[in-house]
Order: structure tokens, then C-alpha cells, then sequence
């Protein structure tokens, strides 16, 4: 099988997990799978690939001409990290019209024969048909060799669409606790749930095979970075801020309209990595189906 | 649902302005380097030619930080570039809590530290050898062969040899910061999460298992440079000042502070750079997203790996000095010769694994973090990157939260010299064909390991 793996408007950080493959990467390499890479290797153009890992989102003419390119050298493409699934951080670009965020930068600069930005920011689907999805920022190394193996011997790893809480190795604190409350507020207590601790934790409503390192591992409250879980696309009425304001209203013994008020930014605090996400304002053309069926991991 | 057609509007109007219709010779999209760009060659009748580095993608994460919790600020940023992830953390942690009048406590401070040379290795060695040694191993050859994918069927040990390199700070970063990429353990105010004794102690083995490598990297990268001898002064040398952080007591991070060198100007040694804020400038380029930088009254400046040793003449390390004075030796000092920052970028990486080695020695003493308390401040902070000096400047508003968000990285003040270094490789290759063009100028910019995304942030 021939791998392909580019990056469109991105942090390279997805490259880097690939990079970080250990003795999967020399498989890839010594069986000749890696065929086009620009930021391994000095081929310009891709000519075929079986699979293409595309990483980052569509920002402009240039990203989306890319994208399509690979689309139609491609026999599958995989949308590879949180931006190219859900539209990651960088979709928080969304919060304003495209011509106001270059001006906020370069002022009436006129710039000689670049690309132009698209409208909206969107995951990768809305630009070009995508086979199989790859959430993470990054995915974790293990979970990108799992998906590869599948790939290359001609499977499709099926995941029920747990979330980041069942892989999460804590334990509940006696509620009330003190909250709603943020690291710079101070840490929580080692093996606690961090959500009944009183911070927000977005476990609960992200998708799991991150193996939860940073609420189980580190003490770091789960910002959602896998995107959002199976449940909360599919059902209507999910909501990641609702349930979250539930939740710490019940850990905290507070009343929902409190804990809301005491949220300034909900857009970051909720949506870090999935407002571009056109389930969660319900615009994926198709309904959710098509999207479930194909999560690849 | 129209997405697609869409997206073919986008493509014609793309046509109509296309990039490569604009410029005289584009050569691109640029390989092997952190992220995608174009050159252009720009050549007028009677002037010499010119080439720009054309980048586009502007992302817009100073705007996307406004209104942002200080919490969130670090996890926002982080994204901006996932090889220098931490160091955009760093900054955004630092100039938080100096608009507060706070510091994090000294264990949160060596903990950052440790993580921070962490990726600088890391980044140095992806840096070096995914991008620029091919070039030096083989000159020769076809360019298209010249990457590990290639290399790795003719000699598997090399390339494992390489990337274990990078795997020894992707180790350290994994244990102290969480993640491969984008750590977690940063947040304004200290860390969340202390190294246990025996992570220290496994850190630390792993580190010394490398030892024998590293030396044997760094002399062959001297090696391979001096064998370049024609391609590195090819690529031209640098005039002008170098600016960098100060630290008497050897090459830092986060607690010197900048200061700028200029040669000829030694008896005077680097005059400290106080007033950043004021004499900071940004102009925007006609050719992409990447601004240029630079300070009022110094022209075009150098920082990353080339001003770091220009401005502190050494790293304070027994190893990393040693093989710096040989290099002083072979290429004279202050070292002015871009491609030259392939050998500093192994000795700092030699001086990055002596520090983490010292780090991991010190044991953890008191808090790790302490509480925020919200309120209205503005600061700016200058650190190292590992490709040079990025500026973060915050407003908070007083509920704590970020009013303005500024960033400069270090792509943004080599820019210019980029550019000239470019433009003189050119004229010297000029009449040898499109294909040495195209190869000797891609040198020249892996000498600079430009970071794209961090420039389009």
C-alpha cells in the first residue's frame, strides 16, 4: 500500500506524531509505503497513492486546489487530526469574517497573486469526500500505527464511540466539591475525577483512544482535543456546554445559571477544538450517519 | 448543500490570481523544511534579482485569543506550531504572569525548563535530520533521493542512528510534559505536575545512553560542513546585528533577557535590548502572510541558533564549549555563515542535553504553581525559540481575561536576511540551470529551518 502524508493549513504537529512512530516508521519506510511526504522528502507532486493522511484544514484557493488534488490521486483519504475532522483550534478562526482577520493583521496590505481565503471554516469533508477519520491533536502515536496496520492489511478498526471517562483510571471525590474552578486556580487532588472536582472537564463528551493521559495521567482536565464523542453528534439536543454546566452544577451543588455566569468564554472553554464543527450547529449535509459510519479508528 | 461548488469558485478565483503567474521563476512548493512555502525569484532588467519567501495561510490565533480565560491561553497557543508547541506555552505563561507582577515558584520554573530544552532538542533533530543532512551526506546525488525514506534503503543504521537522536527529547517531553506534541503540564501561574524521582532517574539513563551518538553527530556535521565548504559560503554571510538572549553564565531560555551584537562592536560586548516594546517593528510583505520584524534603528537582524552564539560567545556547557571553539577555529568568529547553523544546531543540542541532564539531577523543592488572581496588567516577553526570538505581548482585562493578544516569531525577524541569503545563492548559481537553482536555494533554507506555521500564526 502507498502512503501519502501532507498538510494544509496546519501546526505540523500530527506530522511530528508520525514522525514519532518509533519502529513502525522503519516498517513503513523499509517496506516502501511512504510515497509522498513533502516534509520528509523532496517529491513535488503526488502521482498515486492507495492512502492519503491529509492533516490541517482548508484555509484558501491553495489548500482547497491541494486537497482535491489529492482527492482525485488518492483511492481513499483520511482526514488526519482534529483540524482536518472537526476543524481543530484553528477553527476558532470562524469567530470572524475572514477579510476582518487579515485586516486586524496586514491592514490594506494588497498582496500579489495569493490565494483567496474561504468564507467558512470547515472540517476537511465539506472541501472534498473523506474515507476514513483520524481524530487527535495529534492522535497519539499508538492510535496512528493501530489505524495503519488496519489500513494497510485492508481493514477499518470499528470503535463504539466510548469516551475519554472510561478510559479515565479515577475515582469519585465526595460532592459538593469547591468549583467551578480551573488549574490557575490550583490543581486537583491526584486520582479525583476532575470533573467532580469541580473543573471543566470535558471527558464525559469526548471521544476516547487518547487513553485520557491528561485527566488520568497528568491531572489536566480534559479540553476535548479528540473531538467531540460519537453520542454527542448523533444525538440531537447533545449539547458539550449544557451537559458540562449540568454536571459541575451537580458537583458543585451550584445552580446551573451560576456556573454558566461564571464562564466568560465559553466558545474556549466548550469548543476549543470542534466549533467549526457543522454537526454541533447541525449543517453536515446528510445528517450524521454518513460521518459515524466512516469514523476509521 | 453546495460545498464543492463552492470550493470550485474559490479554485477560479485562485486562477485568476494564481501565484505562480505572478513571479518570474517560483520554485516550490519548497521540500523538507516545517511547512509550505514558495520562493519567488524576482528578476528586473539591470537590477539584480531578488527572491522572496512567499508563504500564505494566515491563521489569526491573536485574534482567536481574544476574550480567552488565561487558562485556556496556553492550549490556544500551542496550536499555533505543534514542533515549537511549548515555547509558544512559555511565552503565553510568562507574559501572563508578568502583566499579574507575579513568577512562577523556582520548581515550576525548572520543570518548564527542562521541558523546554526537551523540544529544542527535539525540534533540532527532526530539523537536521530529516531536513538539512541529506543535503550535506549527499551532495551529489539526485535530490529527489535525498531524504531518510531513501537513505533508509541503502543504510537502515543511519537513519535509525538519526531519529534516535530525536527520539531522546521526545522521551523527555512525553514524561514532562504529558504528550508527544502538545504538552499539557504549562499553565500561567507554575505547572500541574511534578516529575516523580524515578522518571527523573529513567530520564536521565535514557539522556546518557546517547551520549556516545551525540558526540559522533556533532563531528560528523562538522565534518560534513567543511567538506561543503563552496555550498556554505555559496549561501553568502550574514551583515548586520544578531539579537538573542543574554545570560552571563551561558545560552538560556526565559531569564536573561534580549541583547544585540553587532560585529566590529565586540570591545562593547551585546548592548541589552530594554525598551522592546518601543522599538519593536512589523512591516507586511507584498509577497505572503509573513511579516517582517525588526528593531527601530538596526536594520535587518539574525536570531536562532547563529545570534545565540554570536551574542553570548559560548553555551556555558563543558561539552557544548569544547566543540564550539573548534568551530570558531574552522569559521572564524562571530560566525556569519547561515548554512553554518547545521554544526550550532548540533552543539545545541549538545548544550540542551547537558542542561536536562543537570535539570533531572536537581531535585523538586516547594509548590509547583501558584494561585492567579485576576486582574487588569500588560507585559511583553522575549524568549528562545529554537529557530530565534519570539515576542509575546498580553493585555488582560481586569476579569483576567485576555483583551490583546501579540505575537512575534522568529521566522518574522530572519525574514530579510533569509531573503538576501537567497538572493545572493542565486546570483552565484544562476547560469547553472533551473535544477541546481531550485537545489542550492532549498540549502539555503534549510540552513534557516524557517518554522511556517509559527510565521503564519
Amino acid at each position: 500500500m502507498d502512503i501519502a502524508l501532507l498538510s494544509l493549513s496546519s501546526c505540523l504537529g500530527c506530522q511530528m506524531a508520525f514522525l514519532s512512530l518509533e519502529e513502525y516508521l522503519y516498517e513503513l519506510i523499509g517496506e516502501n509505503r511512504v510515497v509522498y511526504a513533502p516534509f520528509l522528502m523532496d517529491k513535488k507532486e503526488l502521482d498515486h497513492a492507495d492512502l492519503a493522511l491529509v492533516e490541517g484544514t482548508v484555509r484558501n484557493t491553495e489548500h482547497f486546489l491541494r486537497a482535491r488534488e489529492i482527492r482525485e490521486r488518492a483511492d481513499r483519504v483520511v482526514a488526519l487530526g482534529t483540524c482536518a475532522c472537526f476543524g481543530g483550534v484553528q477553527g476558532l478562526a470562524d469567530l470572524y469574517p475572514e477579510p476582518r482577520l487579515l485586516r486586524s493583521r496586514f491592514g490594506d496590505t494588497a498582496f500579489e497573486g495569493g490565494p483567496q481565503g474561504v468564507r467558512r471554516l470547515l472540517p476537511l469533508d465539506s472541501f472534498i469526500r473523506v474515507d476514513a477519520y483520524l481524530p487527535g491533536c495529534p492522535p497519539v502515536p499508538a492510535l496512528i500505527e493501530k489505524f495503519l496496520r488496519a489500513a494497510v492489511s485492508g481493514d477499518r478498526l470499528s470503535r463504539e464511540g466510548a469516551t475519554v471517562c472510561a478510559e479515565c483510571a479515577v475515582t469519585s471525590p465526595p460532592l459538593p466539591q469547591p468549583g467551578p474552578r480551573r488549574l490557575t486556580e490550583g490543581s486537583g487532588e491526584p486520582g479525583k475525577c476532575l470533573l467532580d472536582s469541580g473543573f471543566f472537564c470535558l471527558g464525559p463528551l469526548t471521544r476516547d483512544g487518547c487513553g485520557a493521559l491528561c485527566p488520568s495521567g497528568m491531572g489536566v482536565p480534559c479540553r476535548g482535543c479528540r473531538g467531540p464523542s460519537g453520542r454527542v453528534l448523533e444525538r440531537a439536543g447533545a449539547d458539550v456546554e449544557a451537559e458540562t454546566v449540568r454536571r459541575l452544577a451537580r458537583a458543585t451543588g451550584k445552580k446551573e445559571e451560576e456556573i454558566r455566569a461564571g464562564v466568560p468564554d465559553p466558545v474556549h472553554t466548550y469548543y476549543l477544538f470542534c466549533l467549526a464543527e457543522p454537526l454541533l450547529r447541525k449543517r453536515r449535509s446528510g445528517g450524521t450517519s454518513p460521518y459515524l459510519h466512516r469514523l476509521g479508528e | 448543500m453546495n460545498r464543492v461548488k463552492g470550493g470550485e469558485r474559490l479554485a477560479e478565483g485562485r486562477r485568476k490570481g494564481a501565484l505562480r503567474d505572478m513571479a518570474h521563476l517560483v520554485i516550490g512548493p519548497l521540500t523538507r523544511i516545517f511547512g509550505h512555502a514558495y520562493l519567488r525569484v524576482e528578476a528586473e532588467e539591470g537590477m539584480s534579482p531578488g527572491v522572496r519567501f512567499s508563504a500564505f495561510g494566515y491563521r489569526g490565533f491573536e485574534m482567536m485569543a481574544r476574550g480567552v480565560h488565561v487558562d485556556n491561553l496556553p492550549p490556544l497557543v500551542s496550536r499555533i506550531c505543534g514542533p515549537d508547541s511549548l515555547f509558544h506555552q512559555a511565552a503565553a505563561c510568562l507574559a501572563v504572569e508578568k502583566a499579574l507582577g507575579m513568577e512562577a515558584p523556582p520548581a515550576a520554573r525548572s520543570l518548564r525548563e527542562l521541558a523546554l530544552w526537551a523540544q529544542l532538542f527535539e525540534r533540532h533533530a527532526v530539523s537536521l535530520s530529516v531536513h538539512g543532512l541529506p543535503d550535506l551526506l549527499f551532495p551529489s546525488s539526485d535530490p529527489g533521493l535525498r531524504n531518510l525514506v531513501s537513505i533508509y534503503r541503502v543504510d537502515e543504521e543511519v537513519v535509525r542512528r538519526l531519529l534516535s537522536l530525536k527520539s531522546l527529547g521526545t522521551a523527555v517531553l512525553r514524561e514532562t510534559g504529558g504528550s508527544t506534541v502538545h504538552g499539557v503540564n504549562f499553565r500561567p501561574g507554575g505547572v500541574v505536575r511534578d516529575l516523580s524521582a524515578e522518571s527523573r532517574e529513567r530520564l536521565a539513563d535514557r539522556l546518557r545512553s546517547g551520549e556516545s551518538l551525540l558526540l559522533e553527530t556533532a563531528r560528523l556535521v562538522k565534518l560534513l560542513l567543511r567538506r561543503s565548504e563552496e555550498t556554505v559560503r555559496r549561501a553568502g554571510s550574514i551583515e548586520g546585528s544578531f539579537l538573542a538572549e543574554h545570560d552571563p553564565g551561558g545560552m538560556g531560555i526565559t531569564g536573561g533577557g534580549p541583547a544585540l551584537f553587532t560585529p566590529g562592536t565586540e570591545a562593547e560586548g551585546p548592548r541589552p535590548v530594554e525598551d522592546l516594546g518601543e522599538r519593536l517593528r512589523e512591516e507586511p510583505s507584498s509577497s505572503g502572510h509573513v511579516i517582517y520584524a525588526g528593531l527601530e534603528g538596526t536594520g535587518a537582524l539574525t536570531v536562532g541558533p547563529l545570534a545565540r552564539v554570536n551574542v553570548n560567545g559560548r553555551y556555558g556547557t563543558p561539552r557544548a564549549d569544547e566543540e564550539l571553539s573548534e568551530l570558531k577555529e574552522t569559521w572564524g568568529f562571530p560566525i556569519r555563515y547561515p548554512m553554518v547553523a547545521h554544526a550550532l544546531r548540533m552543539l545545541e543540542m549538545l548544550h540542551a542535553w547537558e542542561r536536562m541532564l543537570e535539570l533531572l539531577r536537581e531535585p523538586s523543592r516547594g509548590t509547583l504553581g501558584e494561585t492567579l488572581n485576576p486582574g487588569a496588567g500588560k507585559a511583553m516577553v522575549y524568549i528562545e525559540a529554537p529557530e530565534g526570538g519570539l515576542v509575546y505581548g498580553v493585555e488582560l482585562g481586569e476579569k483576567g481575561l485576555v483583551e490583546k493578544l501579540s505575537i512575534v516569531s522568529p521566522l518574522q525577524f530572519n525574514l530579510r536576511n533569509l531573503e538576501k541569503s537567497l538572493a545572493e545563492a542565486f546570483a552565484s548559481v544562476e547560469k547553472e540551470g533551473q535544477e541546481r537553482v531550485s537545489d542550492v536555494l532549498h540549502m539555503v533554507v534549510r540552513a534557516y529551518s524557517p518554522c511556517v506555521p509559527c510565521g503564519v500564526h
